[in-house]
Order: structure tokens, then sequence, then C-alpha cells
């Protein structure tokens, strides 16, 4: 309690009191604080977070490049040109002038190794890759070089839009320079070991050190293929502590703060000197019920929680430059994306569900939550809400991998957390993730799908989100997505989205050419300052 | 015949200190176990497939059973092998290499401020019990033993970084000077001294002072009040008495006669002290974005890898265990009655 109270004095005292500034950082360097606690690898195949991916995003190139701003729009990255045919073939047409930063060419045959290297050693990135059907015994047979080109046709039938957005996306189809990483294998591990730590990509900037939970130095790339960057250097200092990153962005001694809290970011809010961007990213913050549970089983119990959360309030009080007010499955501005349900805490309708479903004086349960903001507010929010229709909350709390760990296991009750999809600009990327559960025995263990952690099945459902994926007519597939979500709303499943996630990036005003990727594919190599 | 009792006295000694060490394994690989934390999630996030978790969870050897895991370990451990550590993808011997010397700059830096206002303000307020500087003494080593070191350490950022510019920020150098100096002894201070780099050298020094006298504070608080309430012990004696019966001045008294008999309690507090400084300043470790040992330790811990928590665990243990035999030492420096046994 009293480390609490100092800590609000401390906030109080930061906020209220205005600092000189003037920029320090060289002109022609970008400094950058952010926590390293996530950055485990720069292996392309094997990141999870998004501040490896940011970081590999800058050191490997992609065939295509995702647009930060228009979120359905691809640009050319190792692939100058792409086509599409009528069966669904893409044919990804390599540019001829891009060479690696050891110096050799890339080559479609790199291109072909790295992915494959993904399914052979089923690092993290596998999974993007096999959702689509491809698998390392098929690999070969859909993926195929000729010349300077690289046709892929689809194992499933599905949407070759989506293939080609994941043609974007760092951890499934970055391309490493194989001759570079072979000089490095040991014992047929295809260079891991040695990715983990060193790099060989073709991406504007290079890897001069990493010192894990320290420092990342990248450097320019002066052979770069998109020309090189402005800026010589890339510092990415090791900030854990948001108050010592709004200090250094208030002294310009850093350019850009990630992941600042949200008190110093509506302090940063009112300074000149920095710019508060805030994008819309991938995922929701969500509470999902268990369906293994006997009391969630009951539809009418889901429709009663559906109705004793308070959205308004959550997303005005909790979730600015954290997310933003939505309550349905499939990601704001993405095709089929549809007007928000308009679902509101309404206590005494909960409580006619309730009894509906024999619970009139409500029942007593357990929720799980992230042990750090917003998590831990979104479920004190609930808790309150609830304990109105007479449910009982018992919060539990702890660091994500204990939160996460009990959901992937199917053991849990109720849990307040964040993810959905959305890093490819589709929605079967959200449907994947929260809607589709193609087996829901628990020895699928497909752990990866929220919606299978939730016990939630539904044949209409994955049909129907199935066939959407697989219409070539645009117009009767964002019909058919939209059909989707009136019908995931009427059968009232496991998981509620309440936000959609923004983030929330804070940087120095002579800072131009910053854009925050949604897919956290950020690109340091437009940057420039203006001074 | 005389060196026998010697070798076996030795003997037991060491095998005390392995059984020490062996203990602390057992019990801190327990403890790692028994934490919910899954150091495969870690890896490869919370969305990743079963086959993804289940290759990992392997190659980590977690599908052994317990006792394996452990006397895995321990005989890497004996061959000298401490294992990978998950967070960086380096050996853990080569991690601690890095982080331990930056938290043994910050701390010893730390220990020279705590100790040197510390022991003096001590005998001062012994000196004038119950007078003005033993109320101002007690007060403020209160103050500063009771307020969080995150708190000083948020503010001193607010007032001598961001204000006044006095302090160089977080890290251990500015920004743009990293990574300008290899290490040679890890020592930055140093390091940069012999490679002749003064513009890091004066910018590691900018950067230190400020998280050093924070630690420092909070050290010295503890020193202050240990050496005061020696003193009035001391001062309390028939010797003392008898020396300004004799007519001795007073800082004979208090540094040549009753100080000179609390050296040796000193010594011990002040090692504690250090001790506590190295392996126990992750607050401020973090606010500073120092990379140190108690910030690598923590990441380790919250994250499960356990190769490098027992590495760190068996490090803080051996550090202890030699600054207790430096205390040893110096207790025979400073008393003779334990040199004569």
């Amino acid at each position: 309690m009293r480390n609490t109270l100092l800590a609000a004095l401390v906030a109080a005292t930061l906020s209220t009191t205005a600092l000189p500034a003037w920029a320090a950082t060289p002109d022609d360097q970008l400094v950058i604080g952010l926590s390293m606690a996530n950055i485990l690898t720069l292996d392309p195949a094997a990141i999870a977070g998004r501040e490896s991916t940011a970081i590999i995003t800058n050191v490997y190139d992609t065939p295509i490049q995702l647009d930060a701003v228009d979120v359905t729009q691809i640009n050319p990255g190792l692939a100058e040109s792409w086509d599409v045919s009528e069966d669904g073939t893409i044919t990804l047409n390599f540019r001829d002038d891009a060479v690696f930063a050891s110096g050799n060419p890339v080559t479609v045959e790199d291109a072909i190794w790295s992915w494959k290297r993904i399914l052979e050693l089923e690092l993290v990135g596998s999974a993007t890759w096999q959702a689509y059907g491809f698998t390392l015994d098929n690999f070969d047979e859909h993926v195929r070089a000729d010349g300077n080109t690289i046709s892929v046709t689809m194992p499933l039938e599905g949407d070759p839009q989506l293939i080609l957005y994941i043609f974007g996306k760092p951890s499934a189809s970055s391309v490493i320079d194989r001759q570079a990483a072979l000089e490095h294998e040991v014992d047929g591990d295809l260079a891991a070991g040695w990715l983990t730590t060193n790099t060989a990509g073709s991406g504007p900037f290079t890897l001069r050190n990493w010192t894990a939970n320290d420092t990342i130095i990248l450097e320019r790339f002066d052979d770069y293929w998109g020309g090189a960057p402005e800026m010589s250097r890339v510092l990415i200092r090791h900030m854990p502590e948001s108050q010592t990153k709004r200090l250094m962005l208030e002294r310009g001694d850093i350019d850009i703060g990630l992941a600042l809290s949200v008190p110093d970011i509506n302090a940063l809010n009112a300074n000149d000197d920095v710019v508060v961007q805030s994008v819309p990213s991938s995922g929701f913050y969500y509470l999902a019920v268990s369906m293994k549970d006997e009391k969630y089983q009951d539809q009418n119990v889901r429709l009663a929680l559906r109705h004793l959360i308070d959205y308004q309030g959550i997303n005005e009080t909790i979730m600015p430059n954290y997310g933003i007010l939505h309550q349905r499955p499939v990601t704001p501005g993405v095709m089929g994306s549809i007007d928000a349900p308009g679902y509101e805490l309404d206590v005494e309708l909960a409580e006619q569900y309730l009894a509906e479903a024999g619970y009139p004086d409500g029942f007593t349960t357990q929720l799980l939550a992230v042990n750090e903001p917003p998590f831990i507010d979104i479920a004190t929010a609930i808790q309150g809400t609830l304990a109105q229709a007479g449910i009982n909350a018992e919060i539990v709390t702890g660091t994500g991998n204990q939160v996460y760990g009990p959901m992937r296991e199917r053991d849990f009750e109720l849990i307040v957390g964040r993810g959905g999809g959305g890093q490819e600009p589709h929605p079967h990327s959200n449907m994947q993730s929260l809607v589709i559960n193609p087996d829901n025995s628990d020895d699928a263990g497909l752990s990866g799908l929220i919606g299978w952690r939730t016990s939630f099945y539904n044949e209409e459902l994955n049909d129907l989100a199935m066939q959407a994926l697989v219409e070539r007519d645009p117009e009767e597939q964002e019909r058919l997505y939209e059909e989707v979500q009136y019908l995931y709303e009427d059968l009232v499943p496991a998981i509620q989205p309440i936000s959609a996630v923004v983030d929330t990036v804070v940087f120095r005003s002579d800072i131009e050419g910053f854009q925050n990727h949604y897919g956290w594919t950020t690109r340091f190599d437009t940057v420039t300052k203006d001074r | 015949m005389r060196i026998m009792p010697r070798v076996t006295g030795g003997l037991g000694f060491i095998g005390s200190i392995a059984v020490t060490l062996f203990g602390l394994l057992i019990l801190t690989f327990i403890i790692g176990r028994m934490m919910p934390v899954d150091p495969v999630l870690a890896i490869v996030g919370d969305e990743a497939t079963q086959a993804t978790y289940d290759r990992v969870y392997a190659r980590l050897g977690l599908d052994q059973p317990l006792y394996v895991q452990f006397f895995r370990f321990v005989a890497d451990i004996a061959r000298g092998d401490f294992g990978v550590a998950l967070l960086t993808g380096r050996p853990v011997i080569e991690d601690i290499a890095r982080v331990f010397p930056a938290t043994i700059e910050l701390g010893t830096i730390s220990i020279i401020i705590g100790a040197g206002l510390g022991i003096p303000l001590g005998v001062l307020a012994a000196t004038n019990r119950n007078k003005f500087p033993d109320y101002f003494v007690r007060f403020f080593s209160l103050l500063a033993y009771s307020t969080p070191t995150f708190w000083f350490g948020l503010m001193g950022l607010l007032v001598f970084y961001a204000m006044l510019g006095w302090s160089g920020g977080t890290g251990r150098v500015e920004v743009f000077y990293t990574g300008l100096v290899d290490p040679i002894t890890g020592f930055l201070l140093i390091d940069s001294v012999l490679v002749g780099e003064w513009d890091v050298f004066w910018s590691a020094l900018r950067n230190i002072w400020l998280p050093a006298s924070v630690l420092g504070l909070n050290s010295m608080a503890y020193i202050s009040r240990m050496t005061r309430s020696f003193m009035i012990e001391q001062l309390g004696q028939e010797y003392i008495v008898t020396a300004r019966i004799k007519g001795l001045s007073r800082g004979t008294v208090i540094w040549r006669h009753a100080f000179r008999n609390i050296r040796v309690q000193l010594v011990t507090i002040v090692a504690l002290a250090y001790g506590g400084l190295l392996e126990g300043a992750v607050l401020i470790e973090t606010v500073f974005s120092w990379p140190g040992f108690g910030g690598y330790l923590t990441s380790n811990l919250m994250i499960g890898d356990m190769n490098a928590v027992m590495a760190c665990t068996l490090l803080v243990g051996v550090l202890f265990i030699a600054l207790n035999i430096l205390s040893d030492i110096l207790y025979r420096v400073f008393d003779p009655r334990t040199r004569a046994q």
C-alpha cells in the first residue's frame, strides 16, 4: 500500500512538472527505448512478439510488404511483382538487384530454403504455413522455383489474397542468406543456434550488436535494393520502466518510446515536442469462458455475461491508448467488418438470463488475468459488474504464461485475455484464431487457437467461415463474412471481444516518416529527422 | 606432523562450502520447478501450436523426470558447463561475465558512498547522543532506510537528469557511446581509461553517480545506524572512562580507542551490505535501465529459465561465502586475539 501511494505521488509530481527539453540525439541516428524482455531470439522462424518482429522486419526482407496505413494494400518487397491466376496459383517475380548483407545475391532458392526450414524446425512461424495446409511433405510440390520466380499453389482451398499477406509476414516468409547461415550449421540444426543471435538478411539494416536486455545496434545497409536508409544507425536501448522512457523522450535523449504506460502517454499528449501516434493493431481484449465448465455450457449464462460487461465504461476509463470499443470478432477496417452490435451493461436483463439458467442468486467463479494493466483493470471492472448480478468472481493473476498456460490446457473458468489474430489484414486471420475450431477433442491439442482453448464448437459456424474463405466473388465473400458474425452473435460463443487493440508510440516531433504498423512490421528505413 | 590438522581443516572447510552450495542448488531447483512459470511459453509465445510447444519442451529437457533434470544440471556444472540462457541464446557463463561487472561497478561505488558517509555519521550520532546531530542522523537514516529506493531513483532522475541535467540518464553510458568500448575487465570506468576513450569515461561517470548514490543512500542508512549502536556500546565501557580520566583528547578517545574496537563488527555489516547491493539492486537496475546482475536474475526468474537462475543462485552463494572469508581475514587484521588463536 505504501509503495502504491508513493508511486502515485511520483506520478503526480512527474505529471505536473514542466521540463526543459532539447534534442540531443545525433541527426543521423535513430534512438529507440523499449522493453527488450521479450526479445529472446533473432531467428525469423522463431519470433513470437511485437518487439522482435519489428527488429526482424528491418533486418530481413519478405517478398511482399504490408502497407502500414492502408491495411488491405500490399507493396513490392523482394518480389517486384506478382500474379494470381484463375486457379489461385500465385507467382512471385523476384527482383534481381537484391543482395544480402554478405554480398551474396538474393535468390529464389534462398527464399524457398528459408520457408521450408521453418517447417523442418517446427518453429513458431510453422503455424502460419500449416494453417493453410503446407507441410514438410507437400512443400516441394506446392512451392516451386522457376528461374527468378516462385509459384505457389494452395494445398487447401482458400483465398490467394490471404496467402499473399502471409508473404509479408516476417515470422513466416523472411528470406535468409542460405549460404551465410549454413556456414554456421551445427549438427544439422539448419543454423538455428547461430541465427538465434546473428542475422543474415537483405533488409535495410544489418545487426551490429545485440546484448540481451541492454542494447541492439542496427547499421545502415548501403547496398539495400530500396536505397540506403537515411539513418546510419538505429540504437535500441532496453528501458523497462515507462517513466524513464518518458523523461528521456522529454529530454530528447531518445527519439521513439514504445509501450509507455497510459498515464505517461496522457501526460505526453500535452507536450509539443513529441507526437503521440495511436494505430489500431492486431487482436482484441476479450472475456472468455471455458465451455468445459458446466455453468458456461448454458447459453443463458453466456448471454448473462454478455450483458454484465460495462463495455462503454471500460473503454472510456481504462482503455484509452490500449484499445477502442469493439464487440465483434473481426478486426475493424478489414473486409466484412460490420457495425457494432451495441451490447451494454444491463444487470436486469442478465439476471433474467441467470434465473432462466437456474442461477437466480448467481454463482462463484474464478477469473484469470495477467497482472498488469489493462488486464487487471478490466478484470476488476468485470468483477464489479458480475457481482451486481450475484456472480462472485475471484480474480487470480499471474504473469502472461501463468495465465495463458492453464487456458492452453483448457483448464480455466473465465479469463481476460488479449489475442485473436489480425496480423494479416483478412477476416480469416481472426476467424482462424477465434471462431473456427476444427476439432474439439482434447487430443487435438490445438492450443494455438483461442477458439479451441475455450472448447466452443459449432459445425455450422466452422463451415460458414470456411465457405467465406474459399468464396472467390469479393462481394459474396464479404457478405459471407458478415453472416459469420451474425451467426456468432446468435450462438453466443465463448469469447466476447471488448476492445480492439490499439498500439501507441510516442516520438519526438522532428521525426518524420515513422509509421507504427498494425502487424508489428514497423520499418525504420523510411525515418528521417527534420532539423 | 603439524600439517595434517591443517589439511583436514582445509578439506573440512571446502567440504562444508560444497555442501552449502549443493543444498542451495537443490532448494533453488525445487522452488524453481514449483513456480507455475512455463519457460516454453516464454519462448514460443502463447499462440504457438502444440507441435512447436512439444518440440521446445523436449529440447529444454523438460520431458525428463525432475531428478534426471537436476542431476544432469549438476553434472554439467561439474564440467564447467552452465548451459545456454533462453533469454539471450548465449552461454549463461558469458552472460554473467557481462552483467556481473556492471553490478559490481555500481555496487562498489555505492558501498564506498554508503560506508564513507554512514560510518562518520554513525560516530557523530553516537558521540552526540540525544543532541541535535544524533536526532538529525537518526531521522535522516530512518527516512533513507524506509523510503523505497525506486522512489529515490525516479525522483533523482527527475531532478538531476531531467531538470538539472547533471546526470547522464539511464544505462551505463549515454546512448550514442554505446558499444564504443569493447569489454576488457568489464568495468566500463576502467576499460574506457585503458583504451583512452575519455568521452566514454566521462559519460559512464555521469551515468553511474546517480544510481550509485541512490543505492549508497540506502546502505548509508543501515551502516550509520549500526555504527551508532556499536559506538554507543563501546563509549559506555570502562576503558573509555579510564582513557578520559587519563586526560586523552576527545578525538583520541573516540577514534583510537572506541572506534578501533568496532572495526571488526563494521567489517561484517559492510560486507553484508555489499553482498546485498550486488544481488538486490533489481529496482534500481530497472529504473536506471542498468544492464546488471539483479535485472538478469529477475528476468530469468520471470520466464522460468532454470539454467540461468541456478547459475545466478550459485554465484550469489559463492559471493556470500567469499565475503565471509574476506571478513574473516579482515578480523585477523583488526583483532589481535583472533590472530593468536
